[in-house]
């Protein structure tokens, strides 16, 4: 747990839920706001997101959904989606940013990577995470959702009327956000094309000075869509999974992307064995 | 890809845990199969024995220095080849009742090459032969070892029996042949000496000194012939030089001498003086006086001449040099016909010899020739006659089985064989490789597997960045499960261990 989260934890526990903080006015956050404690000047929109926010799952609720939680110290997944997250803060210099996480095949995990991302992300009481599912063919971020038939961005796409924050749903987790394909139906995948699709991230990062947005995206077998969605990212990860993925599926996958916008790969799913560090 | 040693380890650690199914399985699989083959695998026994064996060739004492022989195959090859034999075996096969069942021919063969490949002989120091027989059942591989040993000796005896006998027989043979060539030899001698009476030693020292003797005779001979010859060119030589008879001084010269003389007186009186001096007058005279006398002396002489008379001339006288010569001359001439006549004699005798020396020759070298033959083939006749005899000692010690030189060093014994495998091995190997196997194969997989399985190989390869390794995250739910799983497979492990203990323990109880 890194310092910064122990102190906000610390704070937490002496004055209540922290994400009460009277809101600040509005502005983008300074980087040392998370060690100053009760100081912190919480963007307005975390109060209310605060109020919005449904029920929060426990602990283990979480961890049987594959997901992580700060309390799950003990877990070495925890630490490595905290340096990553930390990884992209720094890269992004305190901004915040659009990133892709794309498996390089099906079956690689990457909507596992995406959503832990999100959630690491969600663990700064500074930060908030939107997850937005663009995998078509397979999507998984329904499941986070108490309803999988809640709008999502489908009858985004089809209601030029909408309202983006319609489709924006809680998922359970302090600060995360998600938006799930809407329903179970088709959406072809020129809607990534649109300009609507390059309006709607574009509102979404600037509407939230502090929110991540993580698109968990097709994989990348996948090229038109995952070098789409790419262009509308500020940065790519692209997941492997041990023994899953071959050495020409990499290669080809690290073919469709700008290597500009590539901060890595996330190697998946490596074995080890639970109870020994 | 260079990989790390404790790289390595840990690798193969999260690989097993991540196969521990697949791992699990094939370890109880090995185990059981090496179980099995340790169980069912055939009891071994070794049957030993040692034969001295001084088998030295009865040919190369007997024809030693006569006759070269043949190096002696190799020792060791040679028992091989005798005691793996098609005779030895097929007794062996015969005495411990593999023919009990009646097998066909072929049945019989691979029985043969089974019996082969259980048999080893070894050499053991200079003349030990060690035996080695391994089979399953003790008794039969004690009897056949036994069987080996004394059907060995059997067989050699027989063949050094045979051997000798044969050794016997050519030699026999080859005295009987050599005498036969030493009694025309001397057969020959005989013919060749009664033929040739001069051929005797010594005959050609006598011949070649008369040779020189006459040799030096006709060269001495032709010298003094060349001598009288050139004293004879000499004489020849003064004969014709000396006239036969001498001319004394006659009156007629005279009266001319003084004709000549008063004339020249006149010629220089003439300068000075008139005919009519009476000096000149006188002269005149006087030359007219001896001219008278003159034709008078030569008419006489005339007068004497158509008569023929060998009357004394008081003029001509024989002269006594020419004499000489001419007797001396006639001398030489009778000398030279001598000498001629001598040389010829001499050399008609030298002939005569060089004829009676070729003849002589001739005969000489051939008595030579059939004299030396005769010792060298008197020599090996007797040589032969003394071989002869030893080889009938040698037959007759044979046949009491006095020179017999196979022994049986060491009976023959049957132990547990000492290169089977133990059932404790088979135990050991099969929990080693139980674990040696899969890992092994993890380790192959590792290496080998196109799918990506190291972090580090993806950024070593692709020259990307690694920008997280995830591991797995375990729900609770999983790791409950996870637990039940590693419980159930660490039972089966324990299982299979336990199982390889008891049979061991009772294995070396001799129960099974």
């Amino acid at each position: 747990m890194s310092k910064i989260e122990k102190a906000l934890k610390k704070a937490g526990d002496e004055r209540g839920n922290l994400q009460v903080v009277p809101a600040a006015p509005a502005g983008r956050t300074a980087p040392w706001t998370a060690l100053l404690g009760q100081q912190i000047q919480v963007p307005e929109t975390i109060p209310r997101m605060a109020e919005n926010e449904r029920k929060l799952l426990s602990a283990d609720e979480l961890g049987e959904r594959g997901i992580i939680h700060p309390q799950h110290t003990e877990e070495p997944a925890v630490q490595v989606f905290r340096e990553l997250r930390t990884k992209i803060i720094q890269q992004s210099q305190e901004q915040n940013a659009v990133i892709l996480v794309a498996a390089v095949s099906e079956g690689n995990g990457g909507s596992f990577i995406a959503r832990n991302l999100a959630a690491a992300f969600a663990f700064d009481s500074a930060k908030t995470a939107l997850l937005v599912d663009c995998n078509l063919r397979n999507p998984s971020v329904h499941q986070l959702l108490p309803n999988a038939m809640l709008p999502g961005l489908a009858d985004y796409f089809e209601n030029p009327e909408m309202d983006v924050s319609k489709i924006i749903h809680p998922v359970g987790i302090a600060r995360f956000r998600a938006i799930a394909t809407g329903g179970l139906r088709e959406i072809p995948a020129e809607y990534f094309v649109s300009m609507k699709m390059r309006r709607l991230v574009d509102s979404l990062r600037e509407r939230y000075r502090e929110r991540f947005i993580v698109l968990d995206g097709p994989p990348m077998s996948d090229i038109a869509d995952a070098r789409i969605l790419s262009e509308l990212s500020d940065y790519v990860l692209v997941v492997a999974r041990h023994g899953r993925t071959t050495n020409a599926q990499i290669e080809s996958g690290l073919n469709a992307i700008s290597s500009r916008k590539l901060l890595g790969i996330v190697f998946n799913d490596e074995p080890r064995i639970p109870w020994i560090r | 890809m260079q990989m790390y040693p404790e790289q390595i380890v840990k690798s193969l650690m999260n690989e097993s845990f991540h196969s521990r199914r697949p791992v699990v399985a094939m370890f109880v699989i090995v185990n059981v199969v090496m179980l099995t083959a340790g169980l069912l695998w055939p009891k071994s026994y070794m049957g030993s024995t040692s034969i001295i064996v001084d088998e030295k060739s009865i040919m190369e004492p007997l024809m030693k220095g006569a006759a070269v022989a043949t190096e002696t195959a190799d020792r060791n090859r040679n028992a091989r080849e005798v005691i793996l034999g098609r005779r030895i075996l097929g007794q062996v096969l015969e005495r411990a009742g593999w023919l009990a069942d009646h097998p066909t021919a072929l049945e019989q063969e691979a029985l043969i090459e089974h019996i082969k490949a259980r048999t080893t002989i070894t050499p053991v120091g200079r003349d030990v032969i060690k035996i080695e027989y391994r089979d399953s059942d003790e008794g039969r591989t004690l009897f056949v070892t036994k069987t080996f040993a004394d059907l060995f000796i059997q067989e050699m005896i027989a063949q050094k029996e045979s051997e000798t006998r044969s050794a016997f027989d050519f030699i026999d043979k080859q005295a009987q042949e050599y005498q036969q060539k030493l009694a025309a030899n001397e057969e020959e001698i005989r013919q060749l000496r009664s033929s040739n009476l001069d051929a005797r030693p010594g005959s050609d020292i006598e011949l070649s000194a008369r040779l020189i003797a006459l040799n030096t005779r006709i060269e001495n001979t032709t010298m003094e012939l060349r001598e009288a010859q050139m004293k004879g060119a000499s004489l020849e030589r003064q004969v014709s030089g000396e006239a036969e008879v001498t001319v004394l001084a006659t009156r007629e010269g005279q009266f001319r001498a003084r004709i000549a003389e008063l004339q020249a007186k006149l010629d220089t009186l003439r300068l000075s003086f008139h005919d009519t001096h009476p000096d000149v007058v006188q002269l005149k005279n006087q030359i007219q006086d001896l001219m008278a006398e003159a034709s008078a002396q030569r008419e006489r002489r005339e007068k004497a001449k158509p008569s023929q008379r060998s009357g004394p001339d008081e003029t001509v006288v024989n002269n006594p040099v020419y004499q000489q010569l001419r007797r001396e001359l006639s001398q030489n001439q009778l000398t030279i016909d001598a000498l001629k006549a001598r040389i010829a004699e001499a050399k008609r005798l030298l002939e005569e010899e060089v004829k009676r020396g070729k003849g002589l020759h001739s005969g000489d070298a051939r008595l030579i020739e059939l004299t030396r033959d005769h010792q060298i083939n008197r020599d090996i006749y007797q040589d032969l006659l003394y071989r002869r005899e030893r080889a009938r000692v040698s037959i007759n010690m044979g046949s009491d089985r006095q020179g017999s030189n196979f022994k049986i060093l060491e009976p023959a014994t049957s132990r547990p064989s000492p290169h089977a495998p133990r059932f404790w091995q088979f135990v050991l190997g099969g929990t080693m490789l139980g674990v040696l196997i899969p890992l092994g194969l993890l380790f192959a997989r590792l290496r080998f597997d196109p799918h990506v399985r190291l972090a580090n190989a993806i950024s070593e390869r692709h020259k990307v960045p690694v920008a997280a390794i995830v591991p797995h995250l375990w729900s609770p739910g999983e790791l409950t499960g996870l637990r039940k799983e590693l419980a159930m497979l660490a039972l089966v492990v324990t299982a299979t261990l336990a199982l390889s203990a008891t049979l061991s323990v009772v294995r070396l109880l001799g129960v099974l």
